[in-house]
């Protein structure tokens, strides 16, 4: 209804715009023939005046001399103005104009605007967070939740570390005395609880102990799961308070990766996301060939190994691994990545072919809980006929699980089958 | 004589300001250093009412004990007073370092609260509401912390929070060098 007003207001006002615009060229002779009508009344009245006798003859032929210079100067500017001023030009750029503007403002309208918007005032947006008590960033909320939890279940380590991430956010980011209560509680029921961990590592930094916290974030880095959420901001925690402290960067896969220039980053973006994939692609072939001639290089092998992986190359990752480790093994977070490497070129269903079990193995020694080594070796159990050893595996993971895992129905189903 | 000079005249100007502020900048300096002219002079006169209910008015004595100690001024609305605040936490439990507190401009409750919640690390606490031991140690804001060493010289005076490498290489060597 709106858009319709306006359109009909601009209608209007081009359409009082023009009519007076197409007419300027009358407009202007029109005052050239005023012009003269003053100066031939000018003239009427010194004839006048000369014939009653009021004006003497010699100063009325002055007078008329005067007013037929001006009659003849009118008539040139007239003249000279039409002429310089190309004349069609001028008579059609301001009507023009005046219709151009509008179609062009409809025409950016049509391709950008967006009529159907709903309307988002600046008072509704204030009060929204208030008229929605699920709101999950509200502090007070968070606290209560997590009191009410401990209240429950005292010394529940999940509860406690969340009582204690609340507290912290209560205090603008400042680990305090009471939040780290909670976290060594925490701690103290689950030595290996990830957020707990990160806070402490936080106090530590935060404190003045910047090496113990990195220390710290690293071992829980190479502990967590590949997939774990928090592993991007953790590592960005660790960038940021080595940087300030001014330590060495620390070795991840993540930023040893060689940072393409500004103008591959700017040629990368123009490309179609095909096209882009292709690129990408074409660049680790390059580091692959380039590997192949200097096969001594690890931290290359491994660059090129979490390459392939990006890009579900898997055997090729695997390949990658298997290259890097022969010239020193690999530790437990590496293990990880080549082993999920290998298990991910399995067909559902079947049992893990030999290689992958010598990866999986070499990883459950080094970390004896760790899921991906346990369901696996589990299933290369169970197809070599070895039931008891399958079950206590799957158990095992199961009760490591959460209680919300979707891979849990699967597991107790495989149990049940194995029993 | 050539108008058109004067309108060089603006331009010559920001060409004359652009080239101080590349200056600041390049050179190396710190824009946000004022210095301080209390540096190796004994410190101004301590005596301000206590922080903490029912204890004595902090006075000079505190500052001529013979051992070295920190003087922190801070408030409750400061959010860099938060950020360094567990370094002086640290400071007090882990190197048993004696830190006068001095709540600047704060009224008294509101920094209890505040230390309340984040924990105490002063063996001395007062309360400046009206500014005025503020004046008379040139503070320019919060936070600030002084250096004062066992004969009650002032030794080192940060403008702003302190921060880890602070710690590390100036307040540590001090401690340990002053006692």
């Amino acid at each position: 209804m709106l858009e319709f007003l306006l359109a009909l207001l601009t209608t209007a006002t081009v359409g009082a715009l023009l009519v007076p615009l197409l007419r300027v060229g009358t407009h202007r002779t029109e005052r050239l023939d005023s012009a003269l009508a003053i100066y031939r009344d000018q003239l009427a009245e010194i004839e006048r005046e000369r014939t009653s006798g009021a004006m003497p003859e010699a100063e009325a032929a002055a007078a008329r001399l005067e007013v037929e210079r001006r009659i003849l100067a009118a008539a040139n500017t007239s003249d000279s103005t039409a002429h310089a001023q190309s004349p069609g030009f001028h008579r059609f750029l301001p009507p023009a104009l005046a219709l151009v503007i509008p179609l062009l403002a409809l025409g950016v309208y049509l391709q950008v605007g967006r009529p159907g918007l709903p309307a988002a005032p600046f008072s509704a947006q204030r009060s929204a967070p208030q008229a929605n008590p699920d709101e999950p960033m509200s502090i007070e909320r968070l606290l209560a939740l997590a009191r009410a939890r401990l209240a429950e279940t005292p010394n529940d380590p999940d509860a406690l570390s969340a009582l204690g991430e609340a507290l912290v956010l209560e205090a603008d980011g400042t680990v305090t005395p009471a939040a780290l209560k909670a976290f060594d509680g925490a701690l103290a029921g689950r030595p290996d609880d990830p957020r707990a961990q990160f806070y402490r590592g936080l106090h530590d930094a935060q404190s003045g102990d910047s090496r113990a916290a990195v220390a710290r974030w690293q071992a829980l880095e190479a502990k967590s799961p590949p997939d774990a959420p928090w592993l991007v901001m953790l590592r960005s925690e660790i960038a940021r308070v080595s940087k300030a402290a001014g330590l060495a960067a620390p070795p991840s896969a993540s930023t040893a990766m060689p940072q393409p220039s500004r103008d591959q980053v700017e040629a990368m973006q123009s490309l179609a996301p095909a096209e882009r994939q292709q690129a990408i692609r074409s660049m680790v072939e390059g580091l692959d060939a380039k590997m192949k001639e200097n096969p001594g290089d690890r931290a290359g092998w491994l660059r090129l190994a979490n390459a392939w992986k990006v890009l579900n190359e898997n055997a090729k990752a695997a390949d990658a691994y298997a290259m890097a480790d022969a010239l020193s093994p690999l530790d437990t977070r590496m293990l990880t990545d080549w082993a999920e490497a290998l298990v991910r070129q399995i067909e559902p269903g079947t049992a893990p072919p030999p290689a992958a079990v010598a990866v999986l193995q070499r990883l459950e020694k080094a970390e004896p809980r760790n899921a991906l080594a346990l369901f696996y070796l589990g299933a290369a159990s169970f197809a070599s006929g070895d039931k008891a050893e399958a079950l206590k595996r799957w158990k095992t993971l199961l009760a490591l699980l959460p209680a919300d895992a979707p891979i849990r129905a699967m597991l107790e189903e495989r149990i049940k089958a194995a029993e | 004589m050539n108008r058109h000079l004067l309108f060089l005249l603006p331009l010559a100007t920001l060409a004359l300001m652009a080239g101080f502020f590349a200056w600041s900048l390049l050179a190396g300096r710190d824009p946000a250093s004022i210095g301080s002219v209390l540096v190796g002079r004994p410190a101004p006169r301590l005596e301000v009412k206590a922080l903490r209910e029912a204890e004595p008015p902090l006075t000079d004595a505190l500052l001529k004990s013979g051992k070295p100690v920190i003087v922190n001024f801070f408030a409750s609305w400061c959010t860099p007073c938060l950020a360094e605040h567990p370094l002086f936490a640290r400071l007090a439990e882990r190197d048993g370092a004696v830190i006068i507190g001095i709540a600047w401009k704060n009224k008294p409750e509101e920094a209890r609260a505040w230390l309340k919640r984040l924990g105490d690390p002063y063996k001395f606490a007062g309360a400046d509401l009206e500014g005025r031991t503020g004046l008379d140690w040139g503070l320019s804001g919060v936070p600030e912390t002084y250096l004062v060493d066992g004969q009650g010289i002032v030794r080192r005076h940060f403008r702003g929070p302190i921060t880890e490498r602070d710690v590390n290489e100036t307040i540590m060597p001090f401690l340990k060098g002053a006692k």
